[in-house]
């Protein structure tokens, strides 16, 4: 546990304190769980899997707790979680006083949870109930089952008058007064080396007691053993330890706890808890803290505070002000939008003939109509809306990892995690984001002396950046590494037997990366260089409807831009014409249209149509022919050409009619029906038809055999 | 769909019906099946599906498949009219729509009434149907829709 917060404290500065929503809305759907599994049980024939479900309740408690540094609720799951493994191991046998205690063990956690979570109250001692857990753990019966479950509820004992107690508690230690304040570091560095002594953390000093230094400590160690230690560095009586109150009021060592509580004009900043603290929800609970500050200090005072109060704050704590709504109720909430926003359209349509002045009160109301079904649509389709950081937290980890793997030294930068994404592009788009950043690290970034060597900083940079760009968000994974170099991939393209001319523009030769089984590491690791990656990266992007991009300056690095749409559900589409069908075009893919000549349009073999642009050639694919569509002029030809690209690929399609660009919701074919050969899926169009979206890509590849 | 609402659970022993005709036969579904009664309108065509698929169509935001019952049966004639209606069945997690030359009537046909088909040759295949019901002078096909549109020749489903 210690190393789990000193990990915490040095996870490359990252902000948890946006997690810890989602970590209180678990636990306490865990802890409530658990309960209801607790109660549940028949104690006389526990069932395996109950009592493993109970088992994993606590432990992905503590695992939660743990890392967002709430050391108290991490401490008290880790002893339930030793009892429950012990159950379900059937090295003890379940009985009613370890229900009992585990009961009131959740009690506490949810009291400890409304804490963290800024709702007030004053720390629980858990000392009792930690006993009692180890005692059942021992296979001994607890001393006393506290009558009243809620353990919040009894007298607050303070910490420091229970030293026998094994359990990890805080405690406030002031050193002075010094004359050098520097000579309590070394009591800093006493932690550091000393495994499980606990933590140290500097607290601010007191303005009336400026040459006294103050530290918040973690720890389980005796007082008499802490003190043995400190008399190496400093004198007995310059230290002393006081009993550690979160809520801003510090018992002074004079007086005694209950006066010390009493005297609420006893001010000080708040600190601790609602300091920046590890544990502390800092961000979230700005407006919280700010309201609770001055209850706190009130509610510490009453040191002997009745149970309902301790109890009020629990309820009130795991009441977030979010909801956790299934993912199906969404999409079904955002169906009915689109349905509304077609029939809207088709409203707006037939009233544009309608003469404004005799219909001026139908032609406003429409106005506000279409108003409002924008808004609407947009407000429903932003719950779906998860911000980047979901995506980029993994990384810092990994790439840490990563980088002691490979004997590098990297540092990653983390630009616009805030950017919001659809939650089914998230889930999608990670992968491929974690290949390229590994790449990144593995491809890009040299081994220290070369990066000196060069005369660049030894520590190498990865950025991660998303933004918003109209309608799509662009995410780019940055190195300043070596980046790609030419000629070894014009080689290595030639030696695959890809047609590669010395004459290829940078970015056609960037893209020859994209090409499967392509790599140019020189050797193969175990992080990458197998070939196997970035063609997958480019085939998962597209297929969500994006694009990749890449930049390389030999030298000083390489860019890789992957432009996605903001939702699977809503896309750009240009609809066109053939026959008396209409079909469309993801927008994304459309990169070119002109109208076609006859001279334009060559056969090879007899059959095989491609068309000039702009000094290439590229096949020519007749929709009417590829979907078999009736014709009834025939007198007609198709003269437009769309030059669609996917996959690296371009293709003209031959169509009838351009007819325009819009937003589309993206219906898909397979939930009633199924898979069509070059169709990705379908639309409701403003007349209440269906119109087909085409798949560029199975097009491309239909044109490559 | 009114009629639904006056459904109960139903035994096996009498079961209602919606009955349609195609042609000069007249059919019998589990009514259980049965989510509405739409008049036909024109779906979007699926390029290279079988014949009796006439297309997609948007029922309420969804995308439904339209099957042309009478295709499918080989009936000598299938005009689109106003009688013409297409039946929107509930099949296991599926929407379905069917189309028929016009519905007739929602019965109940106890069990003891229903005779078992004859081995025959014929477009459906004889696994399908549940029997034949007498009902007056009548006689109407009992059919095991959900397993005609589920199997596999009909390439309904992935």
């Amino acid at each position: 546990m210690a190393e789990m917060n000193t990990d915490n404290s040095q996870s490359a500065g990252i902000d948890l304190s946006q997690f810890y929503q989602v970590f209180f809305e678990e636990a306490g759907e865990n802890l409530d769980n658990m309960e209801q599994l607790l109660l549940g049980l028949d104690i006389t024939q526990a069932d395996d899997e109950e009592l493993n479900a109970i088992f994993r309740c606590a432990h992905s408690i503590k695992g939660g707790a743990a890392t967002f540094g709430f050391s108290d609720v991490a401490e008290l799951t880790h002893q339930m979680e030793t009892l429950l493994d012990k159950l379900r191991r059937h090295e003890l046998a379940p009985n009613a006083s370890m229900v009992d205690v585990l009961l009131a063990s959740g009690d506490a956690l949810k009291a400890q949870l409304a804490r963290h979570q800024g709702n007030g109250g004053d720390a629980i001692d858990t000392t009792e109930l930690l006993f009692n857990v180890r005692a059942l753990v021992a296979g001994e019966a607890p001393v006393a089952i506290a009558a009243a479950p809620v353990v919040a509820a009894q007298p607050a004992a303070p910490v420091a008058a229970a030293p026998a107690a094994k359990g990890k508690r805080l405690v406030e230690l002031r050193v002075g007064p010094l004359s050098n304040l520097a000579q309590a570091d070394e009591l800093r560095d006493l932690f550091k080396e000393i495994e499980g002594l606990g933590t140290i953390e500097d607290l601010p000093s007191l303005p009336d007691q400026a040459n006294t230094r103050r530290f918040k400590l973690e720890t389980a160690s005796a007082e008499s053993d802490l003190l043995d230690l400190f008399t190496f560095h400093v004198s007995r009586e310059e230290v002393v330890f006081l009993p550690w109150s979160e809520g801003g009021v510090q018992v002074d060592p004079d007086k005694g706890l209950f006066e010390g509580g009493a005297a609420a004009a006893h001010e000080e900043p708040g600190y601790g808890f609602f300091d920046n603290a590890p544990g502390a929800p800092t961000v979230r609970a700005v407006a919280v803290s700010a309201a609770s500050a001055e209850g706190v200090p009130a509610a510490s005072s009453a040191a002997a505070k009745p149970a309902a109060k301790a109890d009020k704050p629990a309820a009130g704590g795991l009441e977030s002000s979010t909801i956790r709504v299934s993912v199906e109720k969404v999409d079904q909430l955002i169906n009915l939008v689109g349905e509304l926003v077609i029939t809207q359209a088709m409203l707006a349509q037939n009233s544009r003939g309608l003469d404004p002045v005799l219909y001026q009160q139908l032609v406003s109301g429409l106005t506000d109509l279409d108003r409002n079904t924008r808004d609407l649509q947009e407000a429903v389709m932003s719950i779906r809306m998860i911000p980047m950081s979901t995506v980029f937290s993994r990384f810092p980890r990994m790439l840490r990892d990563l980088a002691n793997k490979l004997g590098k030294k990297v540092e990653l930068v983390m630009q616009g995690e805030s950017t919001e994404l659809d939650k089914g592009l998230v889930e999608k788009i990670t992968d491929p984001l974690t290949h390229l950043v590994r790449n990144s690290c593995d491809h890009g970034v040299e081994m220290p002396a070369d990066r000196i060597a060069k005369g660049k900083p030894e520590v190498g940079t990865i950025t991660l950046a998303a933004s918003h760009q109209g309608g799509s968000i662009v995410i780019e994974v940055r190195d300043d590494g070596r980046g790609l170099n030419r000629e070894k991939l014009i080689s290595k393209a030639r030696e695959k037997g890809i047609d590669a001319p010395d004459t290829m523009s940078d970015s056609d030769c960037w893209n020859l990366i994209f090409a499967p089984g392509f790599s140019t590491a020189d050797e193969v690791t175990d992080v990458s260089g197998r070939g196997v990656g970035m063609d997958v990266v480019k085939r998962n992007i597209t297929s969500l409807g994006g694009t990749v991009e890449i930049d390389s300056a030999e030298g000083y690095g390489m860019r890789v831009s992957v432009r996605l749409p903001l939702t699977l559900a809503i896309m750009d589409g240009m609809s066109v014409g053939v026959g008396e069908e209409v079909y469309i075009l993801p927008l994304s893919s459309v990169v070119e249209s002109f109208q076609v000549n006859e001279e334009m349009v060559k056969t090879i073999g007899g059959s095989g149509r491609v068309v000039e642009v702009r000094e290439e050639y590229m096949p020519v694919i007749e929709l009417e022919k590829v979907f078999g569509v009736p014709r009834f002029d025939w007198e007609h030809t198709s003269g437009i050409m769309v030059v669609v690209e996917a996959e690296g690929g371009r293709v003209a399609l031959l169509v009838d009619e351009l007819l325009g660009q819009q937003q589309v919701v993206v219906k898909n074919l397979e939930s009633n029906y199924r898979k069509v050969n070059d169709v990705s899926g379908a639309t409701i169009m403003g007349d209440g038809r269906v119109a087909l979206i085409l798949d560029v890509g199975s097009l491309v590849r239909r044109s490559r055999h | 769909m009114g009629m639904m609402e006056k459904l109960d659970l139903q035994t096996d022993l009498a079961r209602e019906y919606l009955t349609f005709r195609l042609g000069d036969e007249e059919y019998g579904i589990d009514i259980l099946k049965v989510q509405e009664i739409r008049g036909y309108e024109n779906p979007t065509r699926i390029a290279n599906a079988s014949h009796f698929l006439k297309g997609v169509v948007n029922l309420r935001g969804t995308i439904v498949p339209i099957v042309d019952l009478r295709l499918r049966f080989g009936c000598a004639s299938a005009e689109y009219n106003a009688f013409t209606v297409s039946i929107v069945l509930h099949i296991g997690h599926r929407t379905i729509g069917t189309v028929v030359d016009s519905v007739s009537d929602v019965m109940e046909i106890p069990a003891e009434s229903v005779r078992p088909a004859p081995e025959m040759h014929s477009a459906i295949d004889a696994g399908f149907i549940r029997g034949l019901a007498q009902v007056g002078e009548r006689m109407v096909i009992l059919l095991d829709i959900e397993g005609l549109l589920m199997s596999p020749d009909m390439g309904l489903a992935d």
